[in-house]
């Protein structure tokens, strides 16, 4: 969003209404009439834009505030005799603070309960216009509502119409000045990812309430303006369906953009106008061109077509020396303690008695296997998780349980996992929105100095109007830090920020976390890349299934026994009695061949080649973030399209969906077990042979052999059973299916040392019985254990290969792993 | 005897109510989509078991098989049509397509049909009146909460009981892992909108006798089951088909007690404070907010 | 995959729609020197019904008229317009015919909202207006001067004037009850018939209100019935009024129902079942029993021109056709007698109409100055179901 008006659409705009007004002064009353209506619900698509466009709410009870405006409108003008200037200020005005009343419980709520309560409350307007008969004339309305008077002068339609052509513009430009303005990007900021918004300060109840008062507003005046325009006002006039052709104004013109609800008003308006003479066929028409407009162009007409438009403009780079004069150090320290910081979800303590201090100008990481609760202790900080007991100390401050915006504001600011940039808006708006702090009245003009500094402090080198949705995948980490630290913190929370970098961009963040520490910001960093964590971390803090297990400096930590085991698993290197028969033979089963997929624009897999041979077991390594995952999920076909070859016993499976991949045979595991948990146990693996004609009852009981501990619990949901007794049911379901290759994708992940145990010697049994198996594992030493040979990956590439053995030797590994070359296996 | 007789109405319609959102669930649940034209959908039903049994002559099992067909086939097209364009592409303009479709459906019928309400003739078995604790009701009104209860349990068993039930349950719960089982999702999301429309299908032909068939029959209908499919929280069977026998009992107790004027405002202010309590609905579940 | 076809059949259907629309659109254009009669009226939805009877009315008139030469050596044609049974696309369709396409009379539709939203602006362009259906009092009760608006059809505060007074007569009803549609023509009747009863010093023990679509009325009888009714005045439309016959059955409710002229507007006996002989209705017109010349005449022509008449019981509303046949040809001779289209002079053309053998009666100077409404309380028939057939109630 420029700051400045486009001079070329604003141009369109300005002659599309001078033009319009010119011939409402000229035309018969027929054509009056029309441009009159189509600049009424422009103005109601105008202000239903700042909710539906701006903050991504929706409502299906427009109608409700229209007739509040219309009604008031003509109470006010036929029985109080107000002047007609007055009752439409009035009528605004009401049906704005109504709307903000509507806000109150609509806020509580989204998608179709949203759309619910919008509906129930045009419904409840209705029906009040219908009873409040002293008020409203019932039924029948109120007829004879005169045409507004001023100067001496009697209107008549033709003046209104003109009034209303005045007014969509001071509204457009209005809605123009409100899009680019602080509460326009918190509007936008709230609708692209409201966790973000909250954790930068910004309060989404007051942004939501204001957008719906906003709406109404504008709903309230095109209300106010119908009554004299039409001379009556009637229940009939303001149903449900004229509530769904608002909609419908903002759907067909695009949400969120300018002009949208112009082009919609007049395809809502004039659309039943040119079909008129069909008479009775004419809604049919209607329905059947409108699913036509909504097939060709979905994301309405004036956002395709500037989407078709858009050109290249010269961008906005930052200048690399705008960093130094870039003020971070916050105004006063802040160091964080935490004390016995517990919470459970659903009777599951997810973290127990987590105690740790993060001390300003420090680098203090949390680490610990996946699923240890890092990620959880970091909401519970940053306000997104209520903690069930403990504290959390901001300098002196109790800030346990308070809500994030209030964190946020307080100096406390975060990354996450999966970034949650603002997508719809450009980085520089990013930037700015956060600046503001929650204050968005403050009026910052020096936004586009300060995002300079801001990118050039943390390294982006791109282009500052590019909207964040399209940016790469290390500027998008870049920026969302970027923006953190606009909001000037005292502790900043990253979680996970080098996740998917390339080992130089990998480099380059380690030093911009260390710039930051300097400044005397308190940052608290949770990432799995261990050479990162232990190069630059003051205090590491080792978090195991909830518990702080082991807490001081990198080199104290990397050398506790403790967390070797949480982290590799003991038994790298145990020989099994398998391998030692030398099963693996036979030809090629399965090749994988330049495979590349990603995620938008972002690559994930850069071209991965691997084959597994018949019986063989393979095992593919690497760290959290490597692309794991995404290759088993390109492998299965859950993730499409991708690029390269797949290829089982000569059948390509590239361009082939999961349901298919599956009929050919490859079945995966997946990662995080994804048991149906509403399902009993024999109905999950009944369920694995969902393929299979021939499944028999003793398909099943064999399960049972191979996996007793499910007999006993055939009958029960499968959500009740415990993560090792789920992940045993994975694998007995993916096995029903008698696949000729099983993925399995983390096995081990978040399972007790004793119950990984248990499947790894399941998973041994599997390729005793010669089941080809290609197993991604993060517990690399029990992987390496069971495996004949091993792919080692890092950021989307394959780094190494070999057999088990070779792999176990090879430094690359643990690099990927603890960050160190510390032998932890012999 | 007026609060009784309110209570028979109120379950009578409620059940009504309950079955068309039942069909709200079942697209919600496996498709994150709902089809808001249902009301057109039970319209349908009634339509066609109106053609094959009165204008056709066929015997009313054959009419009632051939019409939840059709109703099927219906929901079949509204998922092609309406649903999938725009779902694949990630966009919500399918809640809009809905609406279109249903203007289509309605208007076709109404020059096909026919403008005129008609009667549907009462089965011979359920015609009279009977009483109940003092109260003169058709043998139908109590008919039709056991038939809407019955395929309610139907649903159940068809979801726990048979292979494409189980799939769709699957689906349901995890989409992903339900296509690395080798299900279908494109057609389990297909069979979810013929099972929906099956609903409101049947919802239309059980109440038929006792209301009139005509193009616009279903369209107040739709919008109040999507209030139950919402009250009820729309991911809970259960829940969807007891709010829907509550809305019912409410709406008939309204207009018992208070009078006919305020039973809209009574029923949809009660759907906002209900809501704004429990914004999941009544028996549904919160989602986990995931980080 | 199906969905992968989509464009194909969207391209497909959207070539057809173009086609139909350019059709639709290049048809008013053929006919330049015809005299247009407009026509408002809800033509989808509930209402549809009505509206192609008036359409069915307005048509047999013109053929009959054009066949005849037209008027001033000009033939009638008719343009009609849905209004969605909503004033805001009656006032739009409204302008559209005024100022569009430049009818000479305009008629109205059944929804009495959308005709009063009309009357404001046929007043002020000096349009003819007609009205063969809509009943609400205001509509020719209006504060237009000069007033534009006439009507050939029954007037609400007349009908429930003959109500009360049909039900005290023929049920000796002392204790009535009020079952109104909640729509305008419920409201305004209910407004009728309280002023009609209060002019006899009573009350109504009850008012319920049911909705269009409600299935199950019984709540609302219930309480009419604890109220202590002794008679029922329904108003609604043939669904609906249906509905209440249904739901008195089912309560065992043996009371006298003395109805406005909805059950008249489709087969009320299918819908309603065996009672529906019970609901005693007013008429301006029926095809059923012995007809004039003029009704078999009509009749004839019906079923020439509309193969899905087969007999009487297939023109329904009746009431429709019957009002908007008359209606059409009293403004032909308007016309005829105004010597031109011009607004005012066909204004003035009403009242110079000395008669006219209508099909509902004998027109002797319809209209006056004083008196835009051509039937009055004389030409009310009241009226029941025998078996499918709409006959006089042999009065006491």
């Amino acid at each position: 969003m420029s700051t400045r008006l486009k001079p070329l659409p604003t141009a369109a705009v300005a002659a599309c209404l001078i033009g319009a007004a010119v011939f409402a002064s000229l035309a018969n009353g027929y054509y009056v009439f029309i441009i009159a209506t189509m600049a009424l619900t422009a103005i109601v698509g105008i202000g239903l834009n700042v909710l539906v466009g701006l903050t991504g709410q929706v409502s299906f009870g427009h109608v409700g505030f229209y007739a509040i405006g219309a009604y008031t409108v003509a109470i006010l003008t036929t029985a109080a005799k107000l002047p007609f200037a007055l009752a439409l200020l009035l009528a605004a005005l009401f049906s704005g603070l109504v709307g903000a009343l509507l806000a109150l419980p609509a806020l509580r709520v989204r998608g179709p309960y949203l759309a619910m309560i919008t509906i129930a409350f045009g419904f409840i307007v209705e029906n009040i216009t219908v009873e409040w008969r002293s008020l409203t004339g019932g039924q029948n309305g109120i007829m004879g509502i005169p045409s507004p008077v001023a100067f001496g002068e009697d209107f008549g339609e033709r003046g209104v119409a003109l009034l209303a052509i005045g007014l969509v513009a001071v509204l457009l430009y209005a809605f123009w000045h409100l899009s680019a303005s602080n509460w326009g990007k918190a509007m936008r900021g709230v609708k692209d990812s409201e966790l973000a918004a909250e954790s930068i300060g910004l309060n989404p109840v007051a942004v939501k309430t204001l957008a719906f008062a906003l709406s109404a507003f504008c709903a309230g005046i095109a209300g106010g303006l119908f009554a004299p325009l039409s001379g009556f006002v009637t229940p009939s006039t303001f149903t449900f369906s004229q509530s769904l052709l608002f909609v419908l104004v903002v759907v067909i013109g695009g949400a969120g953009t300018v002009t949208g609800p112009l082009v919609g008003a007049a395809v809502v308006v004039l659309l039943p106008e040119v079909l008129s003479g069909l008479a009775e066929y004419r809604l049919l028409f209607f329905g059947a061109l409108l699913l036509l407009v909504l097939w060709i162009a979905p994301e309405g007409i004036v956002g395709e077509t500037s989407r078709l438009l858009r050109r290249k403009r010269p961008g906005r780079f930052a200048n690399t020396d705008a960093a130094d004069s870039l003020q971070l150090t916050p105004a006063a320290p802040l160091p964080v303690t935490v004390i016995d910081l517990a919470i459970a979800f659903g009777g599951i303590n997810a973290v127990s008695a987590a105690s740790f201090g993060a001390e300003p100008g420090k680098i203090t990481s949390l680490i610990g296997p996946n699923g240890a609760g890092k990620t959880t202790v970091l909401n519970m900080l940053g306000g997104f998780y209520q903690p069930d007991a403990g504290a959390i100390r901001l300098g002196e401050r109790e800030i346990a349980g308070k809500p994030a915006y209030v964190i946020a504001r307080a100096g406390v600011a975060r990354t996450y996992q999966t970034s949650q940039l603002f997508g719809s808006m450009s980085v520089r708006d990013n930037l700015a929105i956060a600046r503001c702090k929650g204050r968005l009245g403050t009026k910052l003009d020096d936004a586009d100095a300060a995002a300079e500094q801001l990118a050039a402090f943390v390294g982006y080198r791109g282009d500052l109007t590019r909207r964040t949705a399209d940016l790469p995948h290390v500027d998008r980490r870049l920026i969302e830090i970027a923006r953190a630290l606009a909001t000037r913190p005292g502790v900043l929370m990253l979680d996970e920020p080098a996740a998917g970098l390339s080992g130089e961009d990998k480099q380059q963040l380690a030093q911009l976390l260390r710039r930051i520490a300097d400044k005397g910001i308190t940052l608290i960093l949770v990432e799995h890349d261990m050479s990162l964590v232990m190069g630059i971390s003051d205090h590491v803090v080792v978090i195991d299934a909830g518990v702080c297990i082991a807490a001081g400096l990198p080199r104290e930590v990397q050398q506790d026994p403790a967390v070797k085991r949480a982290y590799l698993g003991e038994d790298a290197g145990r020989p099994t009695a398998h391998r030692a028969e030398g099963a693996a033979t036979g030809g090629n089963l399965f090749e994988v061949a330049g495979l590349h997929a990603g995620y938008g624009a972002e690559p994930v897999l850069k071209g991965i080649d691997l084959r597994v041979r018949q019986n063989e077991m393979v095992a593919v390594l690497g760290a959290n973030g490597a692309g794991k995952s995404s290759l088993m999920r390109a492998l299965a076909g859950l993730h499409r399209p991708v690029q390269g070859g797949i290829n089982l016993a000569g059948k390509d499976l590239q361009g082939l969906p999961a349901h298919k991949v599956v009929a050919l045979g490859v079945v995966l595991v997946p990662e995080g077990r994804q048991v149906f948990p509403e399902l009993s146990v024999s109905d999950n693996i009944r369920l694995g042979a969902f393929l299979r004609r021939d499944a028999q009852e003793q398909d099943i009981e064999a399960m049972f052999e191979r996996f007793p501990k499910l007999r006993d619990r055939r009958h029960q949901r499968a959500g009740l059973l415990s993560g090792g007794e789920q992940q045993m049911l994975a694998v007995a379901r993916g096995l029903m299916s008698r696949p000729r290759l099983l993925l399995l994708d983390e096995p081990s992940l978040g399972l007790a040392p004793a119950v990984i145990n248990d499947l790894f010697a399941v998973l041994d049994r599997l390729r005793g019985e010669k089941v080809t198996i290609l197993l991604v594992d993060q517990m690399a030493g029990l992987a390496l254990a069971l495996a004949d040979r091993a792919y080692v990956i890092e950021s989307g590439t394959i780094v190494a290969s070999g057999t088990a053995a070779e792999i176990a030797a090879d430094g690359a590994l643990h690099r990927a792993y603890l960050g160190t070359q510390a032998d932890t296996a012999h | 005897m007026l609060v009784t007789s309110a209570l028979i109405s109120g379950l009578g319609l409620g059940s009504m109510y309950g079955l068309l959102a039942l069909g709200f669930y079942i697209t919600y649940s496996v498709s994150n989509t709902v089809n808001f034209s249902q009301g057109s959908s039970m319209m349908l039903g009634a339509v066609f078991a109106y053609a094959f049994t009165v204008t056709m002559g066929w015997p009313l099992a054959l009419a009632v098989v051939a019409s939840l067909a059709l109703c099927a086939a219906y929901g079949i097209v509204v998922e092609w049509v309406a649903i999938r364009p725009f779902a694949r592409r990630g966009s919500n303009a399918w809640l809009m397509a809905t609406v279109a479709i249903g203007i289509v459906a309605d208007n076709l019928v109404l020059f096909t049909f026919g403008k005129e309400p008609r009667g549907f003739p009462m089965p011979g078995l359920l015609s009279g009146s009977i009483k109940v604790f003092g109260v003169g009701v058709s043998p139908l009104q109590i008919a039709i909460p056991i038939a809407g209860l019955a395929m309610a349990g139907l649903l159940h068993a068809f979801s726990r009981r048979t292979r494409l039930g189980k799939a769709l349950l699957a689906v349901v719960q995890n989409r992903d892992a339900a296509s690395l089982m080798g299900i279908n999702v494109g057609f389990a999301i297909s069979a979810a909108f013929a099972v929906s429309t099956v609903f409101a299908g049947a919802a239309g032909i059980l109440i038929a006798p006792l209301f009139n068939v005509h193009s616009d029959m279903g369209t107040l209908f739709g919008l109040k089951a999507f209030a139950v499919a919402i009250l009820g929280g729309i991911t809970s069977a259960w829940g969807v088909m007891i709010a829907g026998l509550l809305f019912g009992v409410i709406e008939a107790l309204v207009t018992a007690l208070l009078g006919s004027s305020y039973t809209q405002i009574v029923t949809f202010s009660l759907v906002i404070v209900a809501l704004a309590i429990r914004p999941n609905g009544l028996f549904g579940r919160a989602e986990v907010k995931k980080v | 995959m199906i969905a992968d076809k989509i464009p194909f059949a969207a391209r497909r259907s959207f070539l057809a729609l173009s086609a139909a629309l350019g059709l639709a659109l290049a048809l008013p254009a053929q006919a330049a020197d015809t005299i247009k009669i407009g026509l408002v009226t809800a033509l989808s939805g509930q209402s549809a019904r009505a509206g192609e009877a008036i359409t069915r009315g307005l048509t047999i008139a013109i053929d009959e008229l054009n066949a005849g030469g037209g008027v001033l050596g000009r033939k009638f044609e008719l343009v009609r317009r849905d209004d969605e049974a909503t004033p805001a696309k009656g006032v739009i369709a409204a302008r559209e015919l005024i100022f569009k396409e430049k009818v000479a009379v305009l008629f109205g539709g059944l929804d009495t909202p959308v005709s009063m939203a009309i009357v404001p602006i046929v007043n002020a362009e000096k349009m003819p207006f007609m009205g063969p259906w809509a009943a609400g009092t205001g509509v020719t009760h209006n504060k237009g001067n000069p007033n534009f608006v006439f009507r050939v059809s029954a007037v609400d505060e007349i009908v429930d004037k003959a109500i009360l007074q049909y039900a005290q007569k023929t049920f000796n009803a002392k204790k009535p009850g009020m079952i109104l549609i909640n729509n305008p023509w419920g409201e305004s009747n209910e407004k009728g018939l309280t002023a009609a009863l209060a002019a006899k010093g009573m009350k109504a023990v009850g008012i319920e209100k049911f909705e269009n679509n409600d299935v199950d009325v019984v709540p609302q009888l219930t309480r009419l019935k604890e109220a202590g009714a002794d008679s029922l005045f329904m108003v609604g439309n043939v669904g609906p009024s249906s509905q209440v016959v249904k739901s008195l059955d089912r309560m065992g409710w043996k009371v006298p129902i003395v109805s406005h002229w909805g059950p008249a507007g489709g087969r009320f006996t299918e819908l309603a079942g065996p009672s529906a002989k019970n609901v005693h209705f007013i008429q301006t017109y029926s095809f059923f029993g012995k007809q004039t010349p003029k009704g078999d005449k009509m009749l004839t022509m019906l079923k020439a021109k509309y193969p899905d008449i087969k007999g009487p019981g297939d023109v329904t509303p009746a009431v429709g056709v019957a009002n908007a046949y008359d209606a059409m040809h009293l403004a032909a001779m308007a016309i005829q007698k105004a010597g031109s289209t011009d607004g005012d002079a066909i204004r003035q053309g009403f009242y110079k109409i000395d008669a006219y053998d209508g099909l509902i009666k004998k027109y002797v100077k319809p209209f006056s100055p004083g008196n835009h409404d051509a039937i009055n309380e004389n030409d009310y028939v009241w009226t029941h179901f025998v078996d499918n057939q709409i006959l006089p109630v042999a009065m006491k």
